[in-house]
């Protein structure tokens, strides 16, 4: 796993700090409990433009009416809690350094029964925000946004933004069916959970715009990571790993 | 006479309480007002030789630019305008929200047929830049001259 880039001198700017640091492929030297690094080491990290399918904005909001709490608190709490805000079927494995600039965030979710094991990195992280980004062979190609910040009235208001597109044909496919819905589902989920987390129970607000309805298929062989065959492959071969390990005693 | 007088008071007191209370809310409104982020950024517009429009970045790219960002490109885009270059020369702080914006504006760039470019981008924000692999689209250049060359190549 990587570290956040260190300040050189007076020179570097205020940012410096928040940003990982740059990586050719992710590289993983310690796996969580539980987590599976079938489709995280070795892989390149994804942008919004590198994926196959449409472009989207999406962005959930919950307002945290009637508690004092600032959008620094919201945010401490969130990193700190990250994993458990998930619902049943979508599971995060952070590092030992949690989230923060550099570390890779192993994720094991269920699709449509079928598993999925893939991971996330920290590009950002500042005191009110951070930010992952996706690797080849994750379901989305780009980025979420986790923040929070005072409305007018002062009230905090804890948000999801996701820029991304479907990585690749199959996945683009699966979103249009059912898997744009789900992941909608996921994502009031946790914004659901941090809210209680203080004690509120509002609305979760979602603002959802197409930017770019272009599907590029220039990416069309980013379906060779698609990281929900691979894991299905793993799955299936448990019980040879299994017979050769024993074999080896 | 006199209770007429003391009843001027009562209404004169209540009504400097009641100033004292509008100024505490105007006080507390304009302090609200300036604890709430802003956009800290200003973007110039100029035509260079040929089509081409360069845009100058100064201050913080973050969701807050967003307004700021999208005038300027309308400003530096016309229907003969083939090319936008974002002078970042003055960058001085950029979040992933940046990077967001910059991707949409990439996108609409792209829609009307553009290029996008960039000069004067320190090694920090190159490295960003890499990060987030926006270097795969859009072109980094070391000088105005270079981007604008460039932005006129085929």
């Amino acid at each position: 796993m990587t570290e956040s880039i260190p300040p050189k001198d007076e020179k570097q700017p205020r940012d410096a700090a928040f940003w990982a640091q740059r990586v050719e492929r992710l590289e993983v030297s310690d796996v969580p409990d539980g987590a599976s690094n079938v489709n995280v080491h070795g892989r390149r990290e994804v942008g919004a433009l590198q994926g196959f399918g449409q472009l989207w904005q999406k962005t959930y909001r919950v307002r945290l009416a009637g508690v004092e709490v600032t959008p620094g608190e919201t945010v401490r709490v969130w990193k700190e809690r990250f994993p458990e805000l998930q619902p049943q079927n979508s599971r995060f494995y952070p590092s030992m350094a949690g989230v923060a600039p550099g570390e890779v965030l192993f994720i094991s979710a269920t699709v449509g029964g079928m598993p999925v094991h893939t991971g996330v990195r920290v590009i950002y992280a500042d005191d009110e925000s951070f930010t992952v980004m996706t690797p080849e062979g994750h379901p989305e190609s780009g980025w979420n946004t986790f923040s929070a910040h005072a409305d007018e009235d002062g009230t905090t208001v804890a948000q999801i933004q996701s820029l991304a597109r479907a990585n690749d044909p199959i996945y683009e496919i699966g979103f249009r069916v059912v898997g744009a819905t789900e992941q909608e589902r996921l994502w009031m989920h946790v914004l659901k959970s941090l809210s209680a987390n203080f004690g509120v129970n509002e609305p979760v607000s979602l603002e959802k715009t197409c930017v770019d309805p272009k599907v590029q298929w220039s990416q069309i062989r980013n379906v060779w990571h698609n990281a929900g065959a691979r894991s299905m492959v793993y799955t299936m071969m448990a019980p040879l790993r299994w017979r050769r390990a024993r074999s080896r005693r | 006479m006199s209770g007429a007088a003391h009843g001027g008071e009562g209404l004169h007191a209540s009504l400097q309480s009641l100033r004292g209370e509008y100024e505490g809310v105007r006080e507390l409104e304009r302090k609200r007002r300036n604890d709430m982020p802003q956009a800290q950024v200003t973007m110039d517009v100029r035509r260079v030789e040929g089509n081409v429009s360069v845009i100058d970045v100064k201050g913080e790219l973050t969701a807050f630019a967003e307004g700021v960002l999208m005038d300027a490109y309308n400003q530096a885009s016309d229907g003969r305008v083939r090319a936008i270059v974002l002078n970042f020369e003055g960058l001085e702080y950029m979040n992933s929200s940046g990077i967001g914006l910059l991707v949409t504006l990439l996108i609409r760039v792209n829609r009307e047929k553009q290029k996008l470019l960039t000069y004067g981008l320190s090694e920090h924000y190159r490295s960003i830049f890499q990060i987030t692999r926006l270097d795969d689209a859009i072109g980094i250049h070391d000088s105005e001259e270079e981007a604008v060359r460039a932005a006129n190549a085929a």
